[in-house]
């Protein structure tokens, strides 16, 4: 609990103390806007963490071998993962479901355990070493980013593509018949997907003096934890992704009363959460309550006592 | 004013001065009496590191309470924020960082990995605030915490013997023993502990004329070893060097004397614990380790140290736990020399004092004698250990430092 | 080679095994059950803990842990499944919160040391362990350059046999065709007056046993139980396996896990150890790009 106390007793000073976590929650509501463009034109795509680690490598090889700025060496990242996601969004974008999710772990998977792991210029399973990354610092462009990304996907899905992703989730078929071009709009997502998760890798990789190359990472660990942010938080509104993205990163400190059985507290929460809310908490009705179905409903139909 | 009250003026004027010039003096004098040391603890009590954390948090707390009812350090209690990490990096990094800034703690201990301690140490160092790993055995922890670049890392010490120190003690004293003339090395790929076991073994293997067949590099998550075994045991070497940890050593052990195997076992920490040993059963019988600690040993400090974590916790302490509990004990020499000021406004120059002292502890441990090197690093005895087939341990040889 | 072949076999029962329950779940319920690799994990680790801690005979360990398995079949379909399908939730709230469950169960035995609020279920916290030598007699046989054990080869028949057992059910029982209906049409299944809640139910039973069984004859031939061995061995893998053979596929599941045993191996044995891994991956990327019902998948599903 000294953790909300200290939130509200001295916000201040938990801001200064607490920005490796800020620029966490942010990196992650990145990764979860990723997440979003795919499942919001409905997608099961879990290559987000393939897209991480191309950004991250990338960003951390360019400044380690070439010392050139951040900036380019993000831009290079991100312009890389667009490449790559094409490549693979050709392919797979014709499965649907859980075949996608699938293929997209054979991705990622293929990308760790086959490429990055066995490439001397990664460094192999030493992973790389980042002398000049700044994890103090990273709070404020991390949270700009987070703020920019979502309103631009936001504008995204309240246009002409939004529309046609929303066509093509609710029922592909349909979308089809009605003349959309429904492998342009789905590649189209994909791969603004994975340039935001690109993105959000170079961000984090500058963040760590260590890229890391092990499943929690980059491997299926992260891609279910992603998703776990995109449906907990409610994939249908761009907030949710968010919503969900805060409050996993901060289950360590919201069940840390738990002690040692935290993980069995913040397994039964997961559980309880999209039971009662299995359309995301940020669902139809905005912020609603997390009610089960048994309970009372609209108070507003009771009869008033006069 | 009449003579005697004069004189009592007098004496007690003379005992405040007296204990003024002391605590000014750096001498062992200084007192702390009333005020706290507070340090910190980053460790993976849960998740995979699981099986190392728990007990350095157990082996650090004993150590604080013997401290505390033994008087404290000069009169300060010590206090010990012991953070569970989850196994995870980024983690880490939080807590230490909340750690160092809002409970401002003078140094921290761990992280219990290493793929965190590559991440944590350089934050500390960058915080200015003494961190001493107590588990983590990995290349490029000290000095050069921000390798690449290779500038000493001054506030970034460390107690666990680097497997650059055990895994090449290990191989020099088997070959004194026996001559192997080939060897094969088993290495999960995919974390930094056990590719870094596997680059020192590499590196090893030549001095001592042992001729390396081949390197099978495997990922951890590996259903069935027994293919790679297979391809070791194929070109029949006189030892097998694993560099992994968790259940995969006692997996390779298995899995190698039951295709009928007949040759040597080398390994590094991944070794050094009873569970290892317990799970390989009667296939571990006779592979060897380097480790830090002993639990045979029987000079003063480490008997009085296993008696009593066995009455705390009712069960064996392991080389973790000696580790961390070795950690408390140098942070608490350290601060007896330090003459910090203790209070909220001097935490940086205390940060400074402490770091300071921690260099030149000299101090009796369940480790043996202890030192750093001035590269911070371990300076102790090297015990070289042997599974006995049944969940234990033998002593083969002890190798004092150079 | 040849070593290399009863490897790949051996190991190939394993992933069959592990992945015939997973299927049969998808087959019926178009719904991957992630919690299916804490299952296997959790049989394994309740039998390890009747036979090492509570002193029983390896039979009624084995037995104690089916049952163990079988239960969480149940919690899943009540806490998991039952109430997001009364909602009517999209498929994929079924992915969270059968992850959610995998969870706890991986957490419960984690924390289970001496003393803790566990210690009935495991002791071991996050090690390794194995079960005691002479637990089961394992008598090792060497033809020509072959190493046989008995725990493994004794996996083959035992993994064939149920997996001919579950195909007879599921073909010519009455309860095969009620299975077989819902899976086909669960609300033509309900009209028809079958009590489809009590087969989705019996599904989860029978799925969470064979996968709890193939846990305990992986701690059983590779002496490695530790509360991770579902999660880092064959929850990526058994997605793996259906895919090759056919999602929802019972025999496709069975071929599709020699077949992934022998890609690992051939890999390994061709390429080198440092490919093996990620070959796995990329062939079930091809595949499914390829030909992506599977090499026995006759339809595709649209739902996930």
């Amino acid at each position: 609990m000294d953790f909300f106390i200290s939130l509200f007793s001295d916000p201040v000073g938990f801001w200064n103390s607490h920005t490796l976590l800020i620029s966490q929650i942010g990196i992650n509501g990145i990764v979860a806007t990723s997440m979003f463009l795919v499942l919001y034109s409905g997608q099961l795509s879990l290559a987000a963490p393939g897209f991480m680690a191309i950004g991250a490598y990338t960003s951390v090889l360019m400044d380690l071998n070439w010392h050139t700025p951040f900036v380019l060496n993000v831009v290079a990242a991100v312009l890389l993962a667009g490449v790559v996601g094409v490549l693979v969004g050709l392919p797979v974008l014709r499965l649907r479901g859980v075949f996608l999710a699938i293929a997209t772990i054979g991705f990622i998977e293929a990308l760790r355990l086959g490429v990055i792991l066995n490439l001397p210029i990664t460094g192999e399973g030493l992973g790389l070493k980042n002398p000049n990354a700044d994890p103090l610092g990273g709070v404020p462009i991390i949270l700009v980013s987070l703020v920019v990304v979502l309103f631009v996907v936001w504008r995204l899905t309240r246009g002409r593509l939004g529309s046609a992703w929303s066509a093509i989730r609710q029922d592909e078929i349909a979308a089809l018949s009605q003349g959309i071009f429904v492998a342009r709009y789905k590649m189209i997502a994909f791969v603004l997907s994975a340039l935001l998760a690109a993105y959000a890798g170079a961000l984090e990789a500058h963040l760590n003096f260590f890229v890391d190359p092990g499943d929690t990472q980059y491997g299926v660990t992260r891609a279910v934890q992603i998703l776990t942010f995109a449906v907990l938080g409610g994939s249908g509104y761009v907030l949710g992704p968010l919503v969900g993205a805060l409050i996993v990163t901060l289950l360590p400190y919201i069940f840390e009363g738990a002690g040692d059985y935290i993980n069995i507290i913040a397994g039964a929460f997961l559980i309880a959460v999209i039971i009662f809310r299995p359309q995301g908490i940020v669902g139809r009705g905005g912020l609603a309550i997390i009610r089960p179905a048994w309970w009372p409903r609209a108070r507003l139909s009771a009869p008033s006592p006069g | 004013m009449n003579r005697s009250r004069l004189v009592s003026l007098l004496v007690v004027t003379l005992f405040v001065a007296a204990c003024g010039s002391t605590g000014g003096g750096g001498g062992g004098g200084n007192s702390y009496a009333g005020k706290t040391i507070k340090l910190g603890a980053v460790y993976s009590i849960t998740g995979a590191g699981g099986v190392y954390g728990p007990q350095s948090r157990d082996g650090a707390m004993l150590a604080v309470n013997q401290i505390n009812a033994g008087g404290g350090v000069n009169g300060a209690k010590i206090s010990l924020t012991v953070e569970d990490d989850a196994s995870d990096k980024a983690q880490s990094a939080q807590k230490a960082q909340a750690l160092i800034q809002q409970d401002n703690v003078l140094a921290v201990l761990g992280p219990t990995l290493s793929n965190s301690a590559v991440a944590v140490h350089p934050l500390a160092e960058n915080l200015k605030t003494p961190i001493l790993a107590t588990s983590t055995t990995g290349i490029h922890i000290v000095p050069d915490c921000n390798f690449p670049d290779t500038t000493p890392c001054k506030y970034v010490f460390r107690d666990s013997l680097g497997e650059q120190t055990a895994i090449p003690d290990n191989i020099k004293a088997y070959v004194d023993d026996s001559h192997p003339k080939t060897g094969v090395l088993l290495v999960a790929q995919d974390d930094k502990f056990s590719s870094d076991g596997g680059k020192i073994v590499q590196a090893t293997v030549g001095q001592y004329n042992i001729q390396l067949l081949k390197t099978i590099p495997f990922a951890k998550a590996t259903a069935d070893l027994s293919p790679y075994v297979t391809q070791a045991v194929q070109l029949k070497p006189d030892v097998i060097f694993i560099t992994s940890l968790g259940g995969i050593p006692a997996k390779i052990m298995t899995s190698a004397r039951n295709q009928g195997w007949q040759g040597q076992f080398l390994g590094g920490n991944g070794f050094n614990t009873a569970t290892v040993s317990k799970q390989a059963g009667a296939a571990g019988k006779g592979a060897r380790s380097a480790s830090a600690w002993y639990i045979g040993n029987t000079f003063p400090t480490n008997k009085d140290f296993v008696d009593s974590y066995r009455k705390e916790f009712n069960k064996d302490p392991d080389q973790f736990a000696a580790q961390a509990f070795t950690g408390v004990l140098i942070l608490a020499d350290a601060a007896k020399r330090a003459n910090m000021s203790l209070t909220s406004s001097s935490l940086a120059s205390d940060r400074d004092k402490l770091r300071g002292a921690m260099e030149s502890v000299n101090i009796q441990t369940p480790l043996g004698p202890f030192q750093f090197t001035s590269d911070h690093d371990v300076k102790q005895t090297v015990w070289v250990i042997q599974m006995d087939g049944a969940g234990g341990f033998t002593l083969v040889k002890s190798i004092q430092p150079s | 080679m040849d070593q290399q072949i009863v490897n790949a076999i051996f190991i190939g029962s394993i992933y069959a095994l592990f992945a015939v329950g997973y299927t049969l779940v998808f087959g019926i319920l178009d719904i991957l059950n992630l919690a299916h690799s804490a299952v296997f994990m959790l049989g394994a680790a309740v039998t390890y803990s009747m036979v090492v801690n509570h002193g029983q005979s390896f039979v009624v360990a084995c037995l104690v842990g089916l049952a163990a398995s079988a239960f969480i079949g149940v919690v899943i379909e009540y806490i998991c499944l039952r109430p997001l399908r009364r909602r009517q939730a999209p498929a994929i709230a079924a992915l969270i919160s059968t992850i959610g469950l995998a969870l706890v169960i991986v957490a419960a035995v984690e924390q289970g040391n001496v003393g803790s609020f566990f210690s009935w279920l495991w002791v071991d916290g996050a090690n390794s362990v194995a079960f005691p030598a002479g637990t089961v007699p394992n008598p090792t046989w060497h033809v020509g350059d072959l190493t046989l054990e008995a725990t493994k080869v004794l996996i083959i028949p035992i993994s064939i046999a149920l997996m001919l057992v579950l195909g007879y059910v599921m073909r010519f029982t009455q309860v095969g065709r009620g299975l077989r209906a819902v899976a086909e049409n669960p609300r033509a299944a309900r009209l028809m007056g079958l009590d489809v809640d009590r087969m989705i139910l019996l599904t989860l039973v029978i799925s969470s046993a064979l996968g709890g069984l193939a846990g305990i004859l992986f701690g059983l031939a590779l002496g490695d139980i530790s509360p991770y061995i579902g999660r880092d061995n064959v929850e990526v893998r058994g997605l793996a396996v259906i895919v090759l053979g056919g999602m929802g596929s019972i025999p496709g599941a069975v071929i599709g896990g020699y077949l992934l045993g022998l890609i690992e191996i051939v890999a390994l044995v061709t390429l080198g150890s440092n490919a093996s891994g990620g070959v796995a991956f990329a062939a079930l990327f091809l595949m499914l790009v390829l030909r992506p019902q599977g090499l026995f998948g006759t339809r595709l599903r649209e739902r996930i």
